[in-house]
């Protein structure tokens, strides 16, 4: 039976009836702020579907349980076990300790990475719990439908920028040179990382900069970041450098620490590639750039001297050289709200493809355009590269 | 909704068409009737019968009788002789680009044809919907390394310095011309490259707050061996390369035309192109060296003393037509319920469809309306 309302997509469609969305608080690190908002409680309630909503969802954004009620009269508050044993399940990043609260069939969209996290894989597999990975949506092209690279980008760059107007003293001057950023890789990050770079990182500072000599902005591809000489001469006319690198081999640094070295006193290093150091993996996961710190939504800025430097940098790794750096295992947290806006935007159509299908277990390989993506970020559809 | 397919009938380079398979999206997306002209599709080899295998409802007609449908799609715009011949009220869907293209804008809203632009779809954030500039950034850099592994004097030498390409613009296109250059606009060129142990393409993105420093540009532009334009400018009555500062540049360079505006003398002041003194080109020839008497066909305000190597096309995505038309179809294909099922007054421009948003915006009554406001 199906249940007639108005579809997301703007057309008269159907939300199979007696489906019900859970929105669970996240629950990660306490500086993690983001929830899905009312307004995408308020959507989905708009389809007909009741939605239940953890007690306490979006408190860190500002947001009472009393503005997810309002939202529709489809929405309940809940505590936190009702709100994973629904239907369907949405939460951003994946709830690894709370998979046993959801019930067997049902379908968990989040940030699942599949391809990096088997064992997260397997134990949804165990409990007969369907995935749909949000950051595996894809179009028929590959290009996601629901990714924040865009705010990766500008939330690093507007930090690195904002850290560079204190080391640099020639940063409001008329007469400086215009500022060398440097950035390796030119990816789906390094793209958006470019147009950021020219704009310092953020819009409203472009603006009051707009009299003042501007970025210039200087990409290097792998070809380029793989020559040591080369790329030690970069160093020395570098005031920015971004790593935004895909790294075939991530057992090697693209900079070693030596080479810091050859920077300005006043440059600032920017990481957006946000990878581990995991040495006891095999092969070895090491930064691309060697020795600096990996950073939090609580603390993303490092100067040299910082007594934190040190913390996330394991023994082994050398660190001497020092520039100040920024760095953040999620860049997009730093502004929820917007961050959240922008993800329910790029959702929505899925989600109502999803909970028209009645969960990820009824999608089809040739189904519609939406469908085919969700299919493609299913469980179904990893099964048998996993 | 009946829907009409005509073919482009441009330059014979123009091979595009939409697939069977879109044709089946619009079966799917609840079309009455679905119009095709005779011959859609042949250019890039489809046969007739793949048409009619996608959908029950597809039928082949004359060019006059897809353009009498009430949803007319074709992705470069109708010709303007041809507007007369669309209903009133009848939805034209193609890439319009109402900024630079205002007589084109005019002569649509007075017939009361309800254009919606393609490359006017974008999201709350501003991203198109419909967009294939992956290909207008890889097709063109693609083209332009050809042209300058034959000008650059030593370029298969290990002791060469790296390429140096200058991208104007760090927009959507720009960042995949970026992506692309880095790449010699063709990664089976960069593995052999980097195989032979040539250094590889170092990419300088430059935005408006440099472009406009004169002494810096020609500082720039003496040490770039491919000029790639890919700027949005908010002015596009003024250059923002003059010929003059090509001087400056080696003898091998080679300037690429990543952007679409045309010359438009018939406006003032008149619309001109990024790089002072680029040809305009097209699909039948997009590559223009320095004796080209196209130079010689370019009103006469326009300065083409100073040349290079030139590279222009109006459409760097028709170069590989079919993968062109695949990504186009399967971006289209959310968007065409909305169009086949909801009428046009109604598209509401708060409604919590992503798709009858972008709709709404991209429609030209309405875009006049905030254009104007």
């Amino acid at each position: 039976m199906v249940e007639i309302g108005n579809g997301i997509d703007g057309s008269v469609s159907g939300a199979k009836a007696g489906v019900t969305l859970g929105l669970p608080c996240m629950g990660q690190e306490p500086e993690e702020r983001r929830d899905f908002l009312p307004s995408l409680a308020r959507r989905v309630g708009n389809l007909g579907l009741d939605v239940f909503v953890e007690t306490g969802l979006g408190a860190a954004m500002g947001y009472s349980d009393s503005d997810y009620f309002n939202a529709s009269d489809r929405v309940r508050v809940v505590e936190r076990s009702e709100a994973f044993a629904q239907d369907v399940v949405l939460v951003l990043r994946s709830p690894d300790d709370r998979f046993e609260l959801m019930k067997p069939g049902a379908t968990l969209v989040s940030m699942l990475h599949f391809p990096t996290r088997v064992q997260r894989y397997r134990r949804l597999k165990e409990l007969g719990i369907e995935g749909v990975a949000l950051d595996l949506i894809g179009d028929d092209s590959g290009r996601r439908l629901v990714e924040n690279m865009e705010a990766v980008a500008w939330n690093g760059l507007e930090a690195t920028f904002g850290a560079l107007a204190q080391t640099y003293g020639g940063f409001k001057t008329h007469d400086r040179e215009p500022i060398r950023v440097t950035i390796m890789g030119a990816g789906m990050v390094g793209k958006h990382a470019i147009e950021a770079a020219t704009k310092y990182g953020s819009l409203e500072r472009a603006r009051v900069l707009s009299g003042y000599p501007g970025v210039e902005v200087t990409v290097l591809g792998r070809n380029l970041t793989s020559d040591g000489g080369y790329l030690r001469r970069r160093l020395g006319v570098t005031d920015v450098l971004v790593d935004s690198a895909y790294r075939s081999d991530s057992s090697r640094p693209l900079i070693p620490n030596e080479w810091i070295v050859d920077m300005p006193e006043h440059a600032v290093v920017c990481d957006l590639s946000v990878d581990p150091y995991l040495l006891d993996a095999d092969p070895p996961t090491v930064r691309g750039i060697e020795g600096i710190p990996q950073g939090t939504l609580e603390q993303y800025v490092f100067w040299p001297h910082d007594p934190n430097w040190r913390a996330t940098i394991p023994h082994a790794i050398p660190d001497t050289n020092r520039r100040t750096s920024v760095s953040c295992y999620s860049w997009p947290g730093i502004h929820p709200r917007a961050c959240m806006h922008k993800y329910e935007e790029q959702l929505l159509p899925c989600l109502e493809r999803l909970l028209a299908a009645g969960g990820a277990a009824s999608l089809k390989v040739d189904g519609g355009y939406l469908e085919r993506a969700l299919y493609r970020a299913s469980m179904g559809a990893w099964s048998a590269l996993l | 909704m009946r829907v009409g397919l005509p073919r482009m009938h441009r330059e014979t380079g123009e091979k595009r068409d939409f697939l069977p398979s879109f044709v089946a999206s619009l079966d799917a997306a609840e079309a009455e009737e679905i119009v095709l002209e005779h011959g859609y599709g042949a250019q890039m080899g489809v046969p007739a019968t793949d048409y009619g295998a996608s959908s029950s409802k597809a039928r082949f007609g004359s060019f006059q009788d897809c353009l009498a449908q009430d949803v007319v799609l074709q992705i470069r715009c109708l010709p303007e002789q041809f507007f007369g011949e669309l209903r009133p009220g009848a939805v034209l869907m193609s890439m319009m680009h109402y900024q630079t293209r205002p007589e084109r804008v005019r002569k649509l809203a007075q017939l009361g044809v309800r254009a919606v632009s393609l490359d006017g779809l974008v999201d709350d954030y501003g991203r198109r919907l419909i967009e294939n500039l992956a290909a207008v950034g890889w097709n063109g850099v693609e083209a332009a390394f050809m042209e300058l592994a034959r000008s650059y004097p030593n370029f298969d030498d290990p002791a060469r310095p790296p390429i140096r390409a200058t991208v104007l613009g760090s927009g959507a296109v720009g960042a995949h011309a970026v992506h692309a250059a880095s790449r010699y606009g063709d990664a089976r060129l960069r593995d052999d490259m980097a195989a032979g142990g040539m250094m590889g393409v170092e990419v300088r993105v430059v935005d408006y707050d440099l472009t406009c420093h004169e002494d810096y540009m020609r500082s720039l532009l003496r040490s770039t061996d491919l000029l790639i334009d890919a700027t949005q400018r908010p002015d596009p009555t003024r250059h923002v390369v003059s010929n003059d500062w090509l001087s400056e540049m080696p003898g091998h360079a080679v300037l690429l035309d990543l952007s679409v505006d045309p010359y438009d003398f018939s406006v003032d002041p008149p619309i001109v192109k990024g790089i002072e003194g680029m040809p305009q080109g097209t699909l039948d020839k997009f590559v223009f060296h320095p004796h080209d008497a196209a130079y010689e066909e370019l009103d006469r305000p326009i300065a083409t003393q100073h040349r290079r190597v030139a590279l222009s096309c109006y459409s760097w995505p028709g170069r590989n037509p079919r993968d062109c038309m695949k990504v186009y179809g399967a971006q289209l294909e959310p968007i065409l319920r909305v169009v086949l099922t909801k009428p046009v007054d109604e598209w509401d421009i708060d409604a919590d469809s992503l798709y009858e948003r972008a709709l709404a915006r991209a429609e030209i009554k309405r875009w006049l309306k905030s254009a104007t406001a």
